[in-house]
């Protein structure tokens, strides 16, 4: 059976990335304002991206195996190692809640306890909002995820020994699948308000947590493209073909729309009701941030529309890596968009408060009160700094799954549906 | 098809996997088939018959495209030049607002474009008549067929002995 | 067929069909005459259909003063039915649409009478604003054309015209997608019909003749009016739900709508083809096409979407609370605790809770439960509406203007009588056309028949897929 060995050359170049990200980091944090807004930032914007990437993962794998899908028995080992990046994740977002505790950080305006004392909005949100709150639901919910992310990695390891035709196996599978799908609807919106909407502290949309899921859900397609891609390049998955990239790619474009529909319906029910609570959200990216708010469409909605709207496109391994590579900057570029602009006004906040003199004070509240208004590196555009870090969790993340790959082998041939997904013709 | 006077020369099959490897064959011998016809859709039948993809999706993308900028722009044009009116402190052109009808409007015009453009190549419309071959043909025969208005006996003969070694169940001959 | 089938997967046709078994099981019930169950439920129907062409005549006549709306309640059971019969349609479209494009096979049983079912619950749908415009004979006012009335255009900003788009578009999509599907099934009738049925049948189908070239197009445009389909659907909800979100009502204005009230429309949807393949397949003996397996698995999508909703219903809790916003907060309040507490309570027993039931395999096969519970759904899904409406109306900003709003006979008529008009049409369409996509089970007989996969397969078959590991 095909192996996956994780060879010192791939190993080198992973940890030259990694020493890169590191670095980078390093830069940023000595470079950096006296609250290191910057270095948190792209700590907490990357922990966000690539845990949430290895959730969908599990996610997929549990859709697939509840709705019988057959086409994907032949990838979903990357799946599964995807899944396990949950553990370094976690370990990842604990960072962030120590950082939350000892006051290294002011991401989230609500875990500074004076701003909270004297402003009635937060005061009411604090039964959620709190330091507590924020532990114990990164600790439980990605504690959960794990849980059933090496749960579905065992089944389906021990699937590889059970021969047959019985698939007691694969049976148990499903029901673990199936109990993880509304547990991960539930927990995934929990989550999403505390570790992303959270940063605007003020603001509040409904929507968000589906909007953030289907934004982890086509950077998690766009990564498995790249990663097949690449595995096909250095040999692997030789029985992967066109037609499995094709569905992938069905599935990239599917859901780049379905971001899109989101997007759009966020974007204008706010616009339209035009309350200003909510559309100062929007109105601080459109003034701030319009290339990235407007590139966001385009990397996001135009580009995978036009591309993989041609049948032929989405069979070809260039061109699909062409476009996973601009969607999946594009959805992290989102996420950036997510969290810059938030973390910054609060930065600017606080700063106005903890302001040594009277008058650096008012200089830092009259800051906070065009928030951004000028253009900052590292802010309103990602720097180099910012795409090197993402490198250096790219390559962390890349890591840990082609050492959890390198475990099992890459063919799951007792899978049920093995055989239908060597067959796979669309 | 029009009514032509055409000899047609068909054999009947009883199952589809007969019929793709007849149809191999055919190919093999370099026979002219004049059209294969089934009672659903047989996968595999297109490449060996041939069959080059169909253009349907590229004109369905231009019928919407041609949807899209017509809601877009009359809108547009209705709003800022025609008759521009504040609703509800929108400006004159805005153009979230004009999302959803266009968007309505390029999935009306692709599909209703669609959708007759494939009745109007395939010849098909309310009433119209197309020469049937065997009224089983919809129900559980695959059928091969030659045109054999102006076919030597020896090409007739040819196509008979093809009919026999593939495992035709009926041969038959129809003027259509 | 080469194609190989996992041996996990059930058989999707029973009783080792062979394909003109499978014409005539199809074809039959349209050429027989109707049975006394039929004659019955039509008598029924148009009983029903009666009824609300009268009540319709009444509104007309006395004018909407005939309905309680008064004050603030602007929209009551006639919006209220107006979207939860287009939220039904959807399920059609989802069946052969969404379900084509994640080759969800067991679709090709049940997709002919739910796209059936979607075209006439939109025709259903319809009728409501036309109603509620009062001054019915002046309909056309909503069509943009030169004119010479005040403003010279509809209001191409406002939600309620993107419905006459969004519904009208969904019609004719719907309609063109089912009768292009039909046409081949048209051709079978057509070729077993004599007299004057053929003449009829020759009308209806085109001049199909099955030629290889023809079916390639007819799939090519098959799996293009899916694809358009997919996000007309998601549109065609998506903009009822703007009709609230719009607004800046509390309790209407949230950002959730759009998707929630898709995934309501599915549910709601779903719950209707069961109740009405439940019926459909006993009545016509079709139970080798819709199979127990079928049932299974919209019981499954049911249970899904249903947890959707669910995942919904708190997160607008939850925001409610979280927004710090008073009137949101109070919205929220009145719907869980307020006067109309009881829709409330109905919403989330019938739509989130019973469904939950569902995640035992027995209960899914059950078919008396499952029928049960169709019909529960629906009247939850019902209520989700009338919650949405009519608890978030009677609360208005200024407490002076607190109400309680109850229906006359007559809007419960209307309701009642719709049911009328969508069973006439159900009806008719089982005596004139095929209820299963005879050509499309026929393309999965072999990937999908019992003598070719499951437990019963022939022994050459069932040694093929084990070997080929």
């Amino acid at each position: 059976m095909e192996r996956f060995v994780f060879d010192s050359k791939i190993k080198n170049v992973l940890f030259g990335f990694m020493g890169l990200g590191v670095l980078c980091l390093a830069i940023t944090f000595f470079i950096d304002d006296e609250l290191h807004t910057r270095f948190w930032t792209n700590f907490l914007h990357n922990s966000v991206f690539f845990t949430g990437i290895a959730f969908i993962s599990l996610f997929i794998l549990s859709a697939f195996i509840t709705a019988w899908a057959g086409w994907y028995a032949l990838i979903k080992r990357i799946w599964e190692a995807y899944s396990l990046f949950l553990i370094p994740g976690l370990v990842l977002m604990l960072i962030v809640v120590i950082g939350l505790w000892g006051g290294f950080h002011h991401l989230y305006h609500w875990a500074d306890a004076e701003a909270v004392a004297e402003d009635s909005i937060l005061l009411g949100k604090k039964g959620f909002l709190n330091k507590g709150w924020y532990t114990v639901g990164t600790l439980i919910i990605v504690g959960i995820w794990i849980f059933f992310a090496t749960k579905l990695r065992q089944l389906s390891l021990r699937e590889d020994e059970n021969q047959g035709m019985n698939f007691a196996v694969h049976r148990q599978m499903r029901v673990w699948a199936a109990a993880f799908l509304p547990i991960a609807g539930f927990s995934s919106a929990a989550i999403i308000w505390q570790w992303v909407m959270s940063v605007d502290a003020h603001w509040y949309s409904t929507l968000f947590a589906w909007y953030t899921g289907a934004s982890w859900f086509v950077s998690a397609m766009t990564l498995t493209i790249m990663t097949l891609i690449l595995l096909k390049n250095l040999g692997y998955f030789a029985k992967v073909t066109p037609e499995h990239l094709r569905d992938l790619g069905k599935y990239t474009f599917a859901f780049s729309i379905f971001w899109t529909y989101l997007w759009f319906s966020q974007y204008m029910l706010i616009w339209y009701g035009n309350v200003g609570e909510e559309t100062i959200y929007f109105r601080e990216r459109l003034d701030n941030y319009p290339v990235l708010f407007f590139g966001n469409l385009v990397l996001n909605f135009v580009l995978p529309f036009f591309i993989l709207i041609r049948e032929d496109n989405i069979r070809k391994y260039g061109t699909m890596m062409f476009a996973s590579a601009f969607v999946f900057i594009g959805h992290w570029i989102d996420f950036f968009l997510m969290i810059k602009p938030g973390a910054l006004h609060t930065a600017h906040e606080t700063l106005a408060h903890h302001g040594a003199t009277a008058e650096a004070a008012e200089h830092a509240a009259e800051a906070g009160h065009h928030a951004a208004s000028t253009f900052e590196i590292g802010f309103t555009v990602p720097g180099f700094l910012e795409f090197g870090t993402m490198l250096g969790f790219l390559a962390l993340f890349l890591f840990v799954v082609f050492r959890n790959m390198a475990k099992a082998p890459l063919d799951a041939v007792n899978d049920p549906y093995y055989a239908e997904s060597l067959q796979h013709h669309a | 098809m029009e009514n032509s006077n055409k000899e047609v020369l068909f054999g009947l099959y009883d199952d589809e996997e007969i019929l793709l490897k007849a149809v191999s064959q055919a190919k093999a011998d370099h026979l002219n088939i004049m059209d294969v016809f089934s009672p659903f859709p047989v996968h595999g039948l297109d490449p060996i018959l041939g069959l080059s993809h169909s253009r349907l999706p590229t004109a369905g993308f231009i019928y919407g495209a041609i949807g899209a900028l017509t809601g877009f722009l009359f809108m547009t044009w209705v709003f800022t030049a025609d008759w521009p009116i504040i609703f509800g402190g929108k400006p004159y052109f805005s153009a979230p607002a004009f999302i959803p009808i266009t968007f309505e409007l390029t999935v009306l015009f692709a599909s209703v474009g669609m959708v007759f453009t494939f009745f109007i190549i395939c010849g098909m419309g309310p009433g119209a008549v197309n020469p049937i071959l065997d009224l089983r043909i919809t129900d559980d025969k695959f059928c091969i067929a030659f045109d054999a208005s102006h076919a030597s006996d020896e090409e007739v003969s040819k196509y008979k002995s093809f009919f026999s070694a593939t495992g035709a169940s009926e041969v038959n001959t129809k003027t259509i | 067929m080469s194609a190989v089938v996992s041996p996990i997967r059930e058989p999707l046709i029973t009783g080792g069909k062979s394909y003109h078994q499978i014409t005539e099981d199809i074809c039959s019930p349209t050429e027989r005459t109707p049975t006394t169950a039929w004659v019955i439920a039509f008598i029924l129907a148009v009983a029903g259909l009666a009824f609300y062409v009268f009540c319709v005549g009444w509104t007309i006549w006395q004018g909407i003063g005939s309905w309680n709306l008064n004050r603030t309640i602007g929209w009551g059971w006639d919006i209220t039915n107006f979207v939860w019969w287009v939220g039904i349609g959807h399920a059609g479209t989802l069946i052969s649409a969404i379900l084509l494009l994640f080759r969800q096979k067991w679709r090709t049983g049940v997709n002919r009478a739910a796209e059936a079912m979607t075209i006439f619950a939109v025709i259903c749908a319809g009728q409501f604003p036309l109603i509620h415009m009062g001054r019915l004979w002046l309909g056309f006012f909503i069509f943009p054309y030169p004119n010479t009335r005040g403003p010279l255009w509809v209001n191409f900003n406002s939600p309620l015209l993107w419905d006459v788009f969004a519904i009208s578009t969904y019609f004719t999509v719907s309609l063109l997608f089912w009768y292009t599907g039909l046409v081949p099934d048209f051709a079978t009738v057509r070729d077993r019909a004599k007299g004057l049925r053929k003449r009829m049948y020759n009308v209806l189908a085109f001049g199909w003749t099955g030629s290889a070239k023809h079916w390639q197009r007819w799939e090519t445009l098959s799996k293009i009016l899916a694809g358009l389909a997919t996000p007309l659907v998601l549109s065609v909800h998506t903009i009822v739900s703007f009709d609230f979100a719009t607004s800046v009502i509390p309790g209407w204005h949230t950002t959730i709508f759009p998707p929630y009230f898709v995934a309501g429309a599915i549910f709601s949807g779903f719950a209707m083809v069961q109740t009405l393949m439940l019926i459909t397949r006993k009545v016509l003996n079709l139970e080798d096409y819709i199979t127990i397996e079928h049932i299974d698995s919209m019981n499954k999508v049911i249970l899904l979407t249903g947890t959707i909703v669910g995942v919904a219903y708190l997160t607008e809790l939850f925001i409610a609370w979280y927004s710090g916003y008073i009137y949101e907060q109070f919205a929220f309040y009145n719907r869980v605790l307020g006067p109309y507490w009881w829709s409330y309570v109905g919403m989330m027993s019938c739509n989130v809770l019973s469904p939950q039931i569902f995640w035992w395999r027995s209960i899914r096969r059950n078919i008396l439960i499952t029928f049960l519970m169709s019909i529960f759904v629906n009247i939850g899904m019902w209520f989700e509406r009338f919650v949405i409406i009519a608890s978030t109306l009677a609360r208005d900003y200024i407490p002076s203007s607190w109400s309680y709003y109850t229906p006359t006979w007559v809007e419960i008529g209307l309701f009642i009588g719709t049911l009328g008009l969508f069973s006439t049409c159900y009806l008719i369409f089982t005596r004139i056309a095929p209820v299963v996509a005879i050509a499309e089970i026929k393309s999965i007989l072999k990937t999908g028949g019992d003598q070719y996969v499951g437990p019963n397969a022939h022994a050459h078959h069932a040694s093929e897929q084990t070997t080929t590991h």
